[in-house]
């Protein structure tokens, strides 16, 4: 089925086409909101989340841009406000745990590689941990997360060299193991 | 190491960061599904409030008819052998349509209260949207009979500002907005003067002290 023809099938409140476009995009989506959250919980929300709030505005989509561009701006803006919202309560969270001398041992004391890249990612700047997902772990291009963040392609490109940057940086000492 | 090695072992390992499992569709869709269905629930809930709003445009836009008529009818050269009942029908009118009026934003506000402090999201969109058909008739109630009222002015003009906030709600309801609405209505005790306005909402016995 063509996208316009599904998307004018959706329109008309054709459940079973709404189940094929959830079926074509839920996926990646899920993949994203994954990767981005580390948590299968928070995932599956920001994942229900943007595709209800897809077919609620789907009615606005003016098909200047492809199905999943739009689709994926909106799991974006999802996925970071979300977790904006999880990162304010977590830490407050942790100011408890500190106040109360409770604080859990950091992962960065462990000298698996995996581990540290992941802290390291974990530490990024928003945007650039961002990009660095996108791009170099889910594999999607400059255009799309232009497209999807709201950017110009060239910022992209930019944060994620500075992302690479920022990463050779923190495993600077597991060089010698990555060369072996 | 050079930058293509780096990067190349970079993207390799990094695979594992936050490795998904398989999507969990079904479930997923059912959630869905299930969200979906309580959204166009509520929303059909709130259709006979908004068609209420409707009923006091409706019944304003008539008072302030009969108002002028009856102006024009009591002018000196007019003839005036009967004048006093369009005054009274006016008179009534008028009350009946802030009562209404009235009833229909305490409604409102107080649903907007328990849903945001409940914790959850409330539905943003559905307030906006009432908010936005009060507002118009808040407007035409401040241009009324009723306007000439210094307490019941003072109330609508308060209550012009909150429904304004609410109106203008983006659909995400961040919460910050949402404790600037509460605070707004407790600072000014918006509730506590709008059921005092209107004690036992509208209805014939009930019209007698709204203004």
């Amino acid at each position: 089925m063509e996208e316009h023809e599904l998307i004018a099938r959706v329109r008309a409140g054709d459940g079973a086409a709404e189940r094929v476009l959830y079926d074509a995009h839920v996926d990646r989506v899920y993949r994203l909101a994954y990767r981005m959250a580390g948590d299968d919980e928070l995932a599956r929300e920001f994942t229900q989340d943007t595709f209800v709030r897809a077919f609620e505005r789907l009615a606005s989509f003016r098909g200047e841009a492809k199905l999943s561009t739009w689709l994926h701006a909106i799991a974006t803006s999802v996925v970071l406000n979300g977790l904006r919202k999880v990162k304010r309560f977590r830490r407050r969270e942790t100011d408890l745990d500190d106040a109360a001398g409770v604080a859990a041992g950091r992962r960065a004391a462990e000298p698996d590689l995996k581990r540290r890249l992941a802290q390291a990612i974990d530490d990024l700047p928003h945007g650039y941990r961002t990009v660095f997902v996108m791009h170099d772990v889910e594999g999607y291009t400059h255009e799309e997360i232009g497209a999807a963040l709201g950017v110009e392609t060239g910022t992209s490109k930019a944060q994620l060299s500075r992302a690479r940057a920022r990463l050779r940086e923190s495993l600077a000492d597991f060089a010698g193991e990555w060369v072996s | 190491m050079t930058d293509e090695r780096f990067e190349r072992r970079l993207v390799e390992a990094a695979q594992d960061y936050h490795r998904p499992p398989a999507t969990p569709r079904e479930e997923m869709w059912l959630r869905i599904a299930a969200t979906r269905a309580a959204r166009r629930r509520r929303a059909a809930a709130w259709r006979p409030v908004l068609r209420w709003g409707m009923g006091i445009a409706a019944l304003l836009a008539l008072g302030i008819g009969i108002g002028r008529w009856s102006a024009n009818a009591s002018r000196p050269g007019a003839t005036t052998a009967t004048a006093p009942t369009p005054d009274r029908t006016s008179a009534f009118v008028y009350r009946l349509a802030a009562a209404q009026y009235l009833t229909r934003t305490e409604t409102l506000l107080t649903g907007f209260r328990t849903e945001s402090r409940a914790g959850a999201r409330p539905p943003t969109g559905q307030f906006a949207m009432q908010a936005r058909d009060l507002l118009c008739t808040t407007r035409l109630m401040l241009d009324s009979p009723a306007g000439r009222d210094v307490r019941l002015k003072s109330l609508l003009e308060d209550l012009e500002l909150v429904l304004a906030q609410i109106a203008q709600l983006p659909a995400t309801g961040e919460r910050e907005d949402l404790q600037s609405i509460n605070q707004g209505l407790d600072q000014r005790s918006v509730l506590l003067r709008l059921r005092t306005a209107n004690p036992a909402g509208p209805g014939s016995p009930r019209v007698q002290g709204v203004l």
